[in-house]
């Protein structure tokens, strides 16, 4: 939109910023509101219209933003041709209007440069009172067990260790696969039967090895992952339960 | 300082997260009220003896925290570098702090621009939360700061901002009866 230079009231000394980045439109037109030294509670902003209109030609602003610039524009515009116009009604009259209304335009600005000052103090203490709280400390574990064991119990838990076979010696050749999960969860399948359901330890007592026994409990989990099965254990070391799940629908 | 109070001080010391007012009283075997007196008490010593701890707290929940004047100091110690924020950014902070809860559309009224980016920084950085859901068309975010934003500016609680011109003040209630 073409704009005819029109000579404004205020100041018209050259205005020039230090900063070329304007936070917003409210930003902008304070700051030329201020540079003149004007009252932003009394200052009439239609008269403020020419040097944000100039200064938003000359050092264009970011597209993204843009808009909103010119919408701030456009409502000084207004302002001005309504001020300009004879028989203009009073100021008062103009609410009724459904154009902008200054007083509205100018309780933005006042809120904006309450914020926008609180803001400045923020940035002043920024980096230079900053506070610290105790930080977890790296070295520290996880959770801790829930409940505290006797050395009793760990005497029990290493006469079980003891009561497993040794491993037998490895063979000199290639170790030919004897017990494979497929056949474990067969296993598993078969002693749950038609109850669905039976005691791990059970299966694991008739195991002729470790391997069968690490293989077995192996094939326990794969049936709970296929949502085939559940376990449940009700205490430490007590017995886990193999429970079917429903009928035979997993993959 | 009573016993009450160095009770709470002591567990505010190794507690490795804020407590809550709740969490405190029911530590002390005391009543809510007279935990929340306690600890009142204990960040107005604090305070007053010039000591190296403040007392932070944000809503209902408490965290012992090193004096803000000492920060410059400590920030060598705990090689900490933050980069500097922004003025779009301190803006839409200030606005999120003074007015929270609120919503973006909140923050890109007062300051008249898209303030989408800054907010995501902010969140990004932590400063600031999603605190909840207005009951309005949409049901936009609402926005609040966090004890992260306590402790970056040195405030031992929200009554610590600076505090805004009382006429702007009087504005900003008006403007948010009307939000």
């Amino acid at each position: 939109m073409p704009l005819e230079p029109i000579p404004i009231e205020a100041d018209p000394r050259p205005f020039e910023l230090s900063l070329d980045v304007f936070s917003g439109p409210l930003d902008l037109l304070l700051r030329l509101i201020e540079a003149r030294e004007l009252d932003v509670l009394t200052v009439p902003l239609s008269e403020m219209a020419d040097a944000y209109v100039e200064h938003l030609a000359n050092r264009p602003v970011p597209a993204a933003e843009l808009a909103d610039f010119v919408a701030v524009a456009s409502q000084l515009i207004l302002l001005k041709s309504r001020r300009l116009l004879p028989g203009e009604p009073q100021p008062a009259a103009a609410t009724a209007d459904e154009g902008p209304d200054e007083e509205e335009l100018r309780r933005r600005l006042l809120e904006y440069r309450a914020l926008r000052d609180a803001a400045r103090q923020l940035g002043e203490w920024d980096g230079s009172r900053e506070t610290f709280r105790r930080e977890p400390r790296e070295a520290d574990l996880p959770e801790a067990p829930a409940e505290t064991m006797s050395p009793a119990e760990l005497a029990i838990a290493l006469g079980r260790l003891a009561a497993i076979p040794e491993p037998e010696p490895p063979p000199p050749e290639v170790v030919a696969r004897e017990v494979t999960i497929a056949m474990q969860i067969a296993a598993l399948r078969q002693a749950m039967g038609s109850a669905g359901r039976v005691v791990l330890q059970t299966v694991l007592a008739g195991c002729a090895s470790r391997t069968e026994i690490s293989v077995t409990v192996l094939a326990m989990l794969e049936l709970v992952r296929r949502r085939q099965a559940t376990v449940e254990q009700q205490e430490l070391f007590g017995p886990i339960v193999l429970r079917r799940i429903g009928s035979e629908s997993g993959p | 300082m009573n016993d009450l109070d160095a009770y709470f001080e002591a567990l505010l010391f190794i507690a490795e997260r804020p407590l809550a007012t709740a969490e405190l009283a029911e530590l002390g075997e005391v009543p809510r009220l007279q935990a929340e007196a306690a600890l009142n008490d204990l960040g107005q010593r604090l305070a007053d003896d010039g000591r190296g701890l403040r007392l932070q707290r944000l809503d209902d929940e408490w965290q012992l925290v090193t004096a803000p004047q000492l920060g410059s100091r400590l920030a060598a110690y705990a090689a900490r570098q933050e980069s500097r924020l922004s003025n779009a950014a301190l803006e839409a902070l200030a606005v999120i702090a003074y007015r929270q809860p609120c919503t973006r559309a909140d923050v890109d009224r007062v300051r008249g621009v898209d303030s989408d980016y800054v907010i995501r920084s902010l969140l990004h950085r932590r400063l600031i939360t999603e605190v909840g859901r207005r009951d309005s068309p949409g049901r936009p975010i609402l926005l609040g700061t966090t004890f992260t934003f306590l402790e970056r500016f040195g405030l031992t609680s929200l009554d610590d901002l600076p505090p805004l011109s009382s006429e702007a003040a009087a504005l900003t209630a008006l403007t948010a009866d009307a939000g």
